[in-house]
């Protein structure tokens, strides 16, 4: 938004705009000071001793410089995490395009039950059916393995990609389909240059929540990685269990917000010049 | 549960009677039979390790210290020994116990599971021995074993002969000693009136509202801070004595007698702690929410196994810049061990025996307390002069008390068949304000157990 338009908007738009941004990068920033900090007690409004005061004195690496040290094993789980959530994606999406289609096209008897059965993985709660899915993983001899961690993020993952790939088919009319046929496009065509081109702003928005909550999975990663596979949110949890904060984990947090953030942007660009390219929306 | 207990022994049975050999020279039943019968020698044992090549070792991450000290120390020792450590960090020990246990449930027997080896005590020892899901008793049979005294009628081997009273049998092998010590924020609180016994306690508090509160049982630093309080309210004036029994010996009438005044302080108290004077007292869920209740000085005390945890917490930021160590409760400082134990179906029984083993010896608990804050978890009796030097000048200082004085207050920990009964009577008489007799309470608590 430029600054002019900022000036155009009345005094309660205005309190709304700062209120937006203090929801979103707020809570960001007493991270980035955590992750800096030494000691910061209440009622200070700064720390009072600083990482970098600390530093020199320190026996052994405080704050960013234990967060970056081969101990934390941040990097390690920075790309387990970012590779399980990538994987996560395309299986996910393998999986719900075709469902999607059937939902969304398909007339069928017990269509409407089915679609809320589909769902229910998204109700039962993780720590119910860890152990298990354990169990049941030992015996498929897939614990403690990259494919048994990518298999389990799809249970939470898979509902919410069909609902999102579902409305937007629903959304895309067979007509332009038929079109396509009709003027000489085989199968192959029509869904790659056609349907897939359509759909593109459901798939990203769909294949994007798939990787915030593969990326976000606790409890199921461990369970299933024996906690052999670490991920930045089983790194995490082992770094605040109890509710305190400290700067390292502080700085693992803001570590594990960046593929989100990355992605989010590059999927952001994407559907923008996807849109306008194709003409639709109202840009 | 009950369903899974059973398939877990009849799992682990099946495994036993039909296991079907190993890569190595020797199966894993065969090794683990010929090593806890005693013969073997330890160069086999270490020979084996070799072949293993790693140890899989599952503890609590959440320490910076503790984990630096894991990999710059504790991974290159051992791979002078020819064995890779691969420590796993988790978040929370009964998660592991969780899956030890699943796995034995569905059939992955001696050799087959993923943990090697794990740092628990308590509680989740309790639960991996009650599932028979241990790999046997292995300490007293490791070299290093001579660092601790395990000859029973010896009062000072308790604490490796027993875990919250439940019998370790060599089962486990202690690594690290810690003490229940209360640290004091010396910014609010003068020498003149720091408390040494509860009632001084409880004349600072009604002087400063709201300035103390507990870990909340039935986490297991709070049942400690309840203990030594029925301990010091004993009306028998025996302190920690009778409650070495179990609830057997003791009598369900007894206890409860035992631990009436107890309890009616702890409802005294109540309301004088944190959030207390607004009519909402506050007991924080864990360890590490009372360090930041202590850091913002919203409490003046902070009370927790940590025998060094005000060097700990001066070096690592996390406790106000004069905290100093107090002695509270006079006499009645609770001591207990945390311990390294190898599970029923470690896949490498002999890297973990030999890491174990590292791991209680003088070297490594000299240098795990310098730099990891840890307390040695060896009998200083036992140990040569040398040695004995070696341990006590790499301990870490301490603030306000010495150590002569940490000694010579300690008491021992309550027998496990109390502690359920304890923390359920904690729990109907604080935290839902119960009026009933507690003699009443006791009675119902322990009725509802069986």
């Amino acid at each position: 938004m430029t600054t002019q338009g900022l000036r155009r908007l009345s005094v309660g738009q205005r309190l709304f705009v700062l209120a937006v941004l203090a929801f979103t990068v707020g809570p960001f920033a007493p991270l980035l000071i955590q992750s800096f900090a030494f000691r910061w007690a209440w009622p200070d409004l700064m720390p009072s001793v600083w990482w970098f005061e600390q530093r020199q004195i320190s026996p052994f690496p405080l704050a960013w410089d234990y967060v970056l040290s081969p101990t934390s094993q941040v990097l390690e789980a920075t790309i387990n995490t970012v590779g399980i959530g990538v994987a996560v994606m395309v299986v996910c999406l393998i999986i719900c395009l075709p469902a999607a289609r059937v939902l969304a096209r398909g007339h069928f008897r017990g269509k409407r039950r089915l679609e809320f059965v589909f769902s229910l993985p998204l109700l039962v709660p993780e720590a119910a059916i860890g152990i298990a899915l354990l169990m049941i993983f030992i015996g498929l001899g897939i614990s403690g393995t990259y494919p048994g961690v990518i298999a389990v993020h799809l249970i939470p993952t898979v509902p919410y990609m069909l609902r999102m790939l579902t409305s937007v088919y629903q959304g895309l009319d067979a007509g332009y389909e038929d079109c396509g046929r009709v003027l000489g496009a085989n199968e192959w065509q029509v869904l790659t240059r056609i349907t897939l081109p359509l759909l593109l702003p459901g798939v990203l928005a769909g294949a994007l929540f798939t990787f915030l909550v593969s990326t976000n999975l606790f409890l199921l990663t461990f369970f299933i990685g024996q906690g052999k596979i670490v991920t930045l949110p089983t790194l995490l949890f082992s770094q605040i269990s109890g509710g305190a904060m400290g700067a390292t984990a502080a700085g693992i947090a803001l570590i594990a917000s960046i593929p989100g953030l990355i992605l989010l942007v590059l999927s952001d660009r994407l559907i923008r010049e996807e849109a306008f390219a194709l003409g639709i929306g109202d840009t | 549960m009950q369903n899974l207990k059973k398939m877990g022994w009849s799992a682990a049975l099946l495994t036993a009677l039909l296991s079907a050999g190993s890569t190595h020279a020797m199966s894993d039943d065969e090794f683990r039979n010929e090593f806890l019968a005693g013969s073997m020698a330890w160069s086999e044992v270490e020979s084996r390790a070799q072949e293993e090549g790693t140890v899989n070792f599952y503890y609590w991450g959440g320490s910076d210290i503790i984990n630096l000290w894991i990999d710059q120390v504790a991974k290159p020792a051992l791979a002078e020994r020819g064995v890779t450590l691969n420590p796993v960090r988790i978040s929370a020990t009964k998660d592991t116990v969780d899956v030890i246990i699943a796995e034995i449930a569905s059939g992955k027997g001696s050799g087959e599971g993923s943990v090697d080896m794990v740092w628990v005590n308590g509680e989740n020892f309790f639960t991996l021995k009650q599932q028979g899901a241990l790999w046997g008793s292995f300490a007293h049979k490791l070299p290093n074993s001579a660092n601790f005294e395990w000859d029973e009628t010896d009062p000072r081997s308790l604490l490796n002969l027993r875990d919250f009273g439940t019998p370790t049998e060599a089962m486990e092998m202690p690594w690290s000693g810690e003490q229940y010590v209360c640290a004091v924020n010396r910014a609010h609180v003068t020498q003149s009136e720091t408390p040494a016994t509860f009632a001084d306690l409880k004349a600072y508090l009604e002087q400063n509202p709201g300035k103390f509160t507990y870990v909340k049982p039935p986490h297991y630093l709070g049942n400690t801070f309840v203990q030594s309080v029925l301990y010091a309210h004993n009306p028998e004036g025996s302190g920690a004595d009778p409650f070495q029994n179990s609830l057997e010996d003791l009598g369900v009438e007894r206890l409860a007698t035992l631990i009436t005044p107890g309890f009616e302080y702890l409802k005294e108290l109540d309301p004088l702690l944190l959030g207390g004077p607004q009519g909402n007292p506050r007991y924080p869920e864990s360890s590490s929410e009372l360090d930041n209740l202590f850091l913002n000085s919203e409490v003046h005390f902070n009370c927790k196994f940590g025998l060094y945890g005000v060097h700990t917490g001066l070096i690592t930021g996390t406790y106000p810049e004069r905290a100093e160590e107090m002695i509270f409760p006079k006499g009645n400082m609770i001591k207990n061990k945390n311990y390294l134990a190898v599970p029923l179906n470690s896949p490498n029984p002999a890297a973990a025996l030999v890491a174990i083993n590292y791991f209680s010896s003088v070297e490594a608990q000299a240098s795990m307390m310098a730099q990891a804050g840890m307390p040695a978890g060896v009998d200083m009796w036992t140990l040569s002069a040398a040695d004995q030097a070696r341990i006590t000048e790499a301990a870490p200082p301490h603030y306000g008390v010495t150590q002569a004085e940490l000694d010579a207050n300690i008491a021992p920990d309550t027998n496990a068949s109390l502690v359920d009964v304890i923390e359920g009577t904690w729990l109907e008489v604080i935290e839902r304000g119960s009026n009933k007799p507690i003699k009443q309470v006791v009675a119902d608590v322990v009725a509802g157990l069986n």
